[in-house]
């Protein structure tokens, strides 16, 4: 499996044009077992990101693109939201440091590395019914170079089974199982677009 | 002195929060870092960053629920000033009236840390 700056890019075009498309679902599910503001916050930070990327074509490499996408972030983004998904750019930037494209194990080691900044902010681990069972799967199935759309199909089912142990949601307690996690969910779509861009 | 930073979710919270403080320690200097930049609820790491630019000593930061703290420890880390500013784990109403007294008495930023830490955790 290869990333390209270039594919990188476009897949986070597509993420942000799904994640706009799923921003009511997003939002919905927020409301049932949250503060009701994920689909519009993830709505308002990716849409940042979509300008700006649509504004520059050309990226000198991935990390250089991975800083840019993290710090918008981190700054439009809002809630618990915009520091998680800033911090794993943050830290894509740094395992992709001066390179173009990245594969096999190296980029299997990017995803673990974005992974464990999401449990470094947020204090948490797998199993709380967080984004990090998402992510978590994705990044094992990439070293195991298993099928990655399946792992994550595997993850949110199994994830809105889960109680939340974790982050606003954890205040609503048994009534989390059978509700789907909304970072989990935003976290598959962004993921599912890298999913189509690798080669 | 040492200065106090605020961060919530809600402005409101944190202004009335700041008048809870003026009656206790009067001279502490509380900086609020609370509410979104167009007054809704939530927290920015880039206003906690620019707040903790208008520091005029070294600074603690404390913080209501979840992506406060998420957002105060990002900002520390962004933060490029030589003030030295530390975050400390407490409830927000009862931490921070601990920090504001033992700043008011000329505490030393370790001790202040030392003292709430002790106090609630």
């Amino acid at each position: 499996m290869k990333l390209s700056t270039e594919e990188f890019r476009k897949a986070l075009l597509k993420a942000a044009a799904d994640l706009e498309h799923h921003k009511d679902e997003l939002t919905d599910l927020d409301r049932e077992i949250g503060d009701g503001d994920h689909g519009i916050n993830m709505s308002r930070g990716f849409h940042a990101v979509q300008k700006e990327l649509e504004a520059q074509e050309e990226y000198e490499d991935l990390g250089v693109l991975s800083k840019q996408v993290g710090m918008t972030l981190i700054k439009t983004v809002g809630g618990a939201s915009g520091p998680l998904y800033g911090t794993a750019f943050v830290k894509f930037a740094g395992a992709f440091k001066g390179k173009r494209e990245v594969e096999g194990a190296e980029l299997a080691a990017a995803f673990k590395e974005a992974t464990d900044g999401i449990k470094m902010r947020g204090k948490s681990e797998f199993g709380q019914k967080t984004m990090v069972d998402i992510w978590t799967p994705f990044y094992e199935a990439l070293e195991q170079e298993s099928d990655l759309n399946a792992a994550l199909d595997q993850a949110l089912a199994d994830t809105k089974e889960r109680v939340a142990t974790k982050g606003r949601a954890s205040y609503f307690g048994d009534a989390t199982v059978g509700v789907q996690d909304p970072g989990a969910l935003s976290s598959s779509l962004l993921l599912r677009s890298i999913v189509e861009v690798l080669s | 002195m040492i200065n106090l930073i605020l961060v919530s979710h809600s402005e409101k919270l944190a202004t009335g929060l700041k008048e809870l403080l003026a009656e206790m320690a009067p001279d502490t200097p509380v900086l609020l870092a609370a509410g979104l930049a167009d007054g809704s609820i939530g927290t920015d790491a880039s206003l906690i960053e620019e707040t903790m630019n208008e520091l005029n000593d070294d600074g603690l930061i404390l913080t209501d629920i979840g992506s406060a703290t998420m957002n105060a420890e990002l900002a520390l880390e962004l933060y490029s000033g030589d003030r030295n500013v530390h975050f400390v784990e407490a409830p927000l109403v009862e931490g921070a009236f601990l920090a504001a007294v033992l700043s008011g008495q000329s505490k030393t930023l370790d001790d202040i840390v030392t003292g709430v830490k002790a106090e609630f955790s």
